[in-house]
């Protein structure tokens, strides 16, 4: 039952994922994203993180695609034709990449038992104490990281000095 | 159930195809948010091999390092996002192939 999930799992996030890359319209690449996300949410919940699965859901599709999403609207964007590059050459050194961190991965995980986990009752609990303690420093880090990116977008996106529709090519 | 395939075999290929096809879109796609889309999908494909690594070692610093990771690409979305906002106020357009005022 588990297998057979995860696999349905994964055949939808990778088709979702393709149809970000593969549609021409930027609000539909937004919508497979978050068909995406919601397949790679399943996909954590299998692995035994709902901690992860709750966050994906709650930050990728309730908050960046949102976004994505709100951008996309504000531009008013009209589907334009993209110049199509040379897909002999990208599909070749894809399916090169694809191939060789397959090898990689399965040489460095041969020791890794190849089973699905139980999962874990009092998982946030140790997340939480190991945020808490042992990753305290970081976390304060990441919370100095988030003040100063508020800022950065406050000076990015203030309007006064950019002069409108001026510097067309 | 007999598995056809492990599951090593198909998280592994789960997370390289979003990670390959994130990058084949970064390389490929003109439009600059569908270029920022593609770096969340990568940023979600290691997410995912990151989570499956912790839980089968039963190591739980995988998923810390998952949240951060989650922190920053938020953090990464808007402030791609504002600034495409000022390129287009800026050269009314979002399309990656005008944007060459720094090319040499």
């Amino acid at each position: 039952m588990r297998e057979g999930l995860f696999i349905a799992f994964s055949l939808f996030t990778i088709a979702a994922a393709s149809g970000v890359v593969l549609s021409r319209n930027p609000v539909y690449s937004a919508f497979s994203l978050i068909l995406s996300f919601f397949g790679l949410s399943g996909l954590y919940l299998l692995w035994g993180t709902t901690f992860m699965a709750m966050i994906q859901i709650l930050i990728y599709t309730g908050a960046i695609v949102v976004l994505f999403v709100f951008v996309v609207m504000l531009l008013n964007l009209q589907v334009n034709k993209e110049s199509s590059p040379n897909f002999l050459i990208v599909g070749i050194s894809g399916a090169a990449v694809w191939f060789f961190s397959l090898i990689i991965l399965r040489v460095l995980t041969q020791a890794i038992p190849n089973t699905l986990p139980a999962i874990p009752t009092d998982q946030i609990r140790t997340i939480s104490k190991l945020l808490f303690t042992r990753y305290l420093w970081p976390f304060e880090v990441l919370s100095l990281f988030l003040l100063v990116m508020i800022i950065a977008i406050f000076a990015i996106t203030r309007t006064q000095e950019i002069p409108h529709g001026g510097e067309k090519q | 159930m007999k598995f056809p395939l492990s599951i090593t075999y198909w998280s592994h290929f789960v997370s390289v195809a979003m990670f390959s096809l994130g990058l084949l879109g970064f390389l490929l796609r003109k439009n600059t948010i569908v270029v920022l889309m593609c770096i969340e999908l990568m940023l979600n494909a290691v997410n995912l091999l990151l989570i499956e690594t912790s839980m089968r070692t039963n190591t739980p610093e995988g998923i810390i390092m998952v949240v951060f990771v989650v922190t920053v690409a938020a953090a990464e979305v808007a402030v791609g996002l504002g600034i495409v906002l000022n390129l287009y106020r800026m050269k009314g357009t979002v399309n990656l192939d005008h944007f060459k005022s720094l090319r040499g």
